[in-house]
């Protein structure tokens, strides 16, 4: 502790010296923000909740540790040097753009550096993930003003472009997890060979098999690297919910319309839309349920909204995946209601605050 | 009779804060000197009828105006009045008339007229006992008499609100202050305000977690049919009178007006025992009862002060001072910084809280496990563990972020607004009917939202700023409200003061 100060107190009398690294200060007030907390007192009211961003951001990351180890387990260590290259890449942009700004630096990033890498094929190559990644922060958040402004879950946006730029890469090339042993704890990634097999949303729709709800949730399948191992994502999810970091009407109006939703359609089109319990168990779902729609800075504030929100997920994804081109819909249907959520939060308040004529 | 419980949307319990004050009561020695604010409660400021020089007793009237709305003021001592000035007491400019103890008996003078069996009293003669003791200037609407002491008349109170929630942090001790005797004191008290205000039906609100209490009043109450008892959760803010109106009697509040301008007068536990000993023992107003509560004070027990005494004559020998300290009044959430220690208490103070003024860097502060921190989240320990008592202090634990839309500002706000997008429209300047619409005015500054944010973002400041720039622009409270509502008094009507 004593060190961990020393040696920022250095740093700092050093850059202070010069006026071309003076700029980077803001990195050092993080981390010394990080360590140490502050000195800061409230005024009125006298005391305040403990809880603080920091927190906050550290309860998601703590919550998407379970998948994270699965995802090692799953795909061989690799999967540690995606997510530090993306922690990396993305940390720069943040960076430079702190700089620039002049502004300090928010933890938001922390949260996004550890989902996009798990949203992405486990063979992905190193370059292609440090290109999605900064391109999502920048594009994603940067330039719409920093945390706190951005419209689109920056994930979200470098997945959509490495898919639309890289198809290929994206979305042909699938290994086989390890299931036995120590698994990938000890193996650097799956053998070559094991690639190109189907992830079980492809496998429904190009021949209509239906994976067993088991392997699903024990992540015996192909598909991205964090996603595949549901039970963490289940357990990490409810972790969230427990501890109100999260809110739970989005996730559950997701679920129950993709639950609902094809269900309806089953009986006239059974070969095109799954069933609900298969939509759920399959693909990005589960993750982008728990963590990303409900990233509360791009997704409806209110209420109400949160409920709409869930339910236009749960349809344009069942949609997506099912007549569409594509054979996952989550992250479009993500990014689609992130745009429309501040025309959902506008409704929403016209409803709610219309004009009273007389006393209710 | 007795009714189920019931609640509001929003709000927060305050659970076991270290420091409670327990149910002990000291008498504190009677102050070498005494301040008497000449403005006491929500009544307006009265000119003295004492002049430097003049002796006076404890519970002489040293100030009295029957044509304002206000109630007698008394001087708490036996002594000489060695000036009258003005001085700035709570942001206000306020007369005092400071008096100097001497040697007499300080035994207060007795009310003419106080009988043991008040049920012989006229109504005027128990209403006159009332206002002369001074009772009449408690708690936000004060106690309506004939003598101009409300700004509604005693007939006009359809209900009478009762409470001892205790929905703050800190709060005054239910079991001392209805202990014994003083059950049986209170009821009577209860009956007496019945009596002055027929027409008014009267609830009683209990904190939900003392059940001995109010299985007790159950059974006192049992024969009357006016009196209803509620047991209601001590859910912060609860026992505001903006919350305690609509759960109770499911009528909309017309915020930021008092509650009497529709016709309920709400009062605490300690004012009905004022009002018992008022009419039954005569004795006037110049005592009350404060509860040293928190962390930073050696004994958390009651006091029984004299009206007047200067703090560092109340806190002085009680305070841990090894640390840098805050006083506050009555609330932690919203009440007044106690800085100097000259001035007085008055009618108005019910606790005094003393917390760590906490400017110490917490190493990776972030990661701890918090078995003593509250949070709205449930992301401490504490949250799990019940048994450890919670640790306040004024540090805000983090820094200062822009808001990330979390929504508990929202979740915790009793009046269910929006704060966030409230404080959004006021920051970027965007000050016109909208706010208004989206319910800017009908904030009850409880501060909620301010405690729960975890961007540390002044939540509750912003509002009022916004409050005050729609009001340059010519948008009011009273568009919001006058056309919902009938209210009564109101060219009397002179501003809530917050206690």
């Amino acid at each position: 502790m004593k060190f961990i100060k020393d040696t920022l107190d250095a740093l700092n009398t050093k850059i202070g010296g010069s006026k071309a690294l003076s700029k980077f200060k803001p990195v050092l007030t993080a981390l010394d923000e990080f360590f140490f907390g502050t000195e800061k007192v409230a005024g009125v009211p006298h005391m305040v909740d403990r809880i603080d961003i920091k927190r906050f951001m550290t309860f998601v990351i703590i919550a998407l540790i379970p998948a994270t180890l699965a995802a090692i387990y799953s795909w061989g260590l690799r999967v540690v040097l995606v997510i530090l290259i993306s922690y990396v890449f993305g940390g720069l942009v943040e960076v430079a753009f702190a700089v620039v700004r002049k502004k300090e630096i928010h933890e938001g990033f922390l949260v996004t550096g550890l989902i996009f890498p798990l949203i992405l094929p486990p063979g992905v190559p190193f370059w292609v993930v440090a290109v999605g990644v900064m391109f999502g922060v920048l594009f994603g958040k940067e330039v719409f003003g920093g945390t706190g402004r951005n419209i689109f879950n920056p994930a979200i946006v470098g997945r959509i472009f490495l898919t639309i730029s890289f198809p290929n890469i994206m979305t042909m090339h699938w290994q086989q997890p390890f299931t036995k042993g120590l698994g990938g704890f000890i193996h650097y990634q799956n053998s070559i060979d094991a690639v190109t097999t189907a992830t079980p949303l492809a496998l429904f729709k190009n021949q209509g098999i239906v994976t067993s709800y088991i392997d699903l949730l024990f992540g015996r399948n192909p598909g991205c690297i964090g996603e595949t191992f549901r039970i963490a994502i289940i357990v990490g999810g409810l972790f969230l919910v427990i501890s109100r970091i999260i809110d739970w009407r989005i996730p559950l109006a997701y679920f129950a319309s993709v639950a609902i939703f094809p269900f309806l359609s089953n009986h006239i089109l059974h070969t095109k839309f799954a069933h609900g319990y298969f939509q759920i168990l399959s693909g990005g779902l589960l993750l982008a349920a728990f963590f990303m729609a409900t990233d509360p800075v791009t997704c409806p504030f209110t209420k109400a909204g949160r409920w709409i929100g869930g339910i236009m997920l749960g349809f344009l994804t069942v949609l997506i995946r099912s007549i569409s081109g594509y054979v996952e819909g989550v992250m479009f249907s993500i990014l689609l209601v992130n745009a429309l959520a501040p025309l959902i939060d506008t409704c929403v308040l016209k409803v709610r605050y219309r004009k009273r004529k007389s006393l209710a | 009779m007795l009714k189920p419980t019931r609640t509001f949307k929003g709000g927060y319990s305050f659970k076991n804060y270290a420091g409670t004050a327990l149910p002990i009561i000291v008498e504190a020695p009677i102050p070498p000197y005494t301040l008497i604010p000449l403005k006491q409660g929500f009544g307006t400021e009265i000119k003295p009828s004492v002049k430097k020089g003049d002796a006076v007793r404890a519970g002489q009237i040293i100030a009295k105006n029957d044509r304002t709305i206000a109630s007698p003021i008394h001087s708490s001592v036996s002594g000489v009045v060695e000036d009258i000035k003005r001085m700035n007491y709570f942001k206000r400019d306020v007369a005092m008339v400071i008096i100097r103890t001497d040697n007499g008996s300080q035994e207060p003078l007795k009310l003419e007229g106080f009988s043991q069996e008040w049920g012989k009293l006229s109504s005027e003669k128990i209403e006159e006992l009332i206002y002369l003791s001074g009772v009449s200037s408690l708690d936000r609407e004060g106690i309506p008499t004939r003598f101009k002491t409300s700004i509604i008349l005693p007939d006009d109170v359809k209900h009478l609100i009762i409470h001892g929630v205790g929905s703050e942090p800190y709060n005054i001790s239910l079991d001392l202050l209805l202990e014994g005797k003083s059950l049986l004191h209170f009821f009577q008290g209860v009956q007496i305000l019945k009596r002055i205000m027929p027409k008014a039906k009267v609830h009683l609100v209990i904190n939900a977690h003392k059940r001995k209490i109010i299985e007790q009043i159950t059974k006192l109450a049992s024969h009357f049919e006016w009196l209803d008892i509620y047991p209601l959760e001590p859910k912060y803010p609860q026992g505001y009178d903006e919350m305690l109106v609509p759960t109770i009697l499911n009528q909309r509040f017309p915020y930021g007006y008092s509650a009497a301008n529709i016709g309920v007068v709400i009062l605490n536990i300690q004012a009905v025992l004022e009002v018992y000993s008022a009419v039954v023992e005569g004795m006037p107003l110049i005592e009350r009862i404060i509860a040293l509560c928190g962390p930073c004070i050696k004994e958390n027990i009651h006091l029984k002060v004299r009206v007047g005494s200067p703090l560092e004559h109340i806190l002085s020998g009680r305070l841990r001072t090894e640390t840098s300290l805050r006083i506050v009044l009555n609330s932690l959430l919203t009440g007044f910084e106690l800085n100097d220690f000259s001035l007085p208490i008055d009618r108005t103070f019910s606790q005094i809280i003393a917390i760590t003024e906490n400017r110490q860097r917490q190493f990776l502060a972030f990661l701890r496990l918090g078995r003593r921190t509250d949070s709205y989240t449930r992301t401490f320990l504490s949250s799990w563990l019940n048994s450890l008592d919670k640790l306040p202090d004024t540090n805000l634990h983090g820094e200062e972020r822009p808001c990330i839309s979390c929504g508990y500002c929202e979740e915790v706000c009793p009046v269910s607004i929006i704060p966030h997008l409230l404080a959004k429209y006021v920051q970027r300047g965007f000050i016109d009917e909208t706010i208004m619409n989206y319910g800017i005015f009908n904030c009850i500054e409880c501060g909620l939202c301010s405690f729960v944010c975890p961007s540390k973002i002044h939540l509750m400041k912003i509002l009022k700023t916004g409050q005050e720039k729609l009001i340059m622009q010519g948008c009011d409270r009273s568009q919001c409200i006058l056309p919902f509502f009938d209210l009564k008094g109101i060219e009397e009507y002179r501003g809530v003061t917050k206690l």
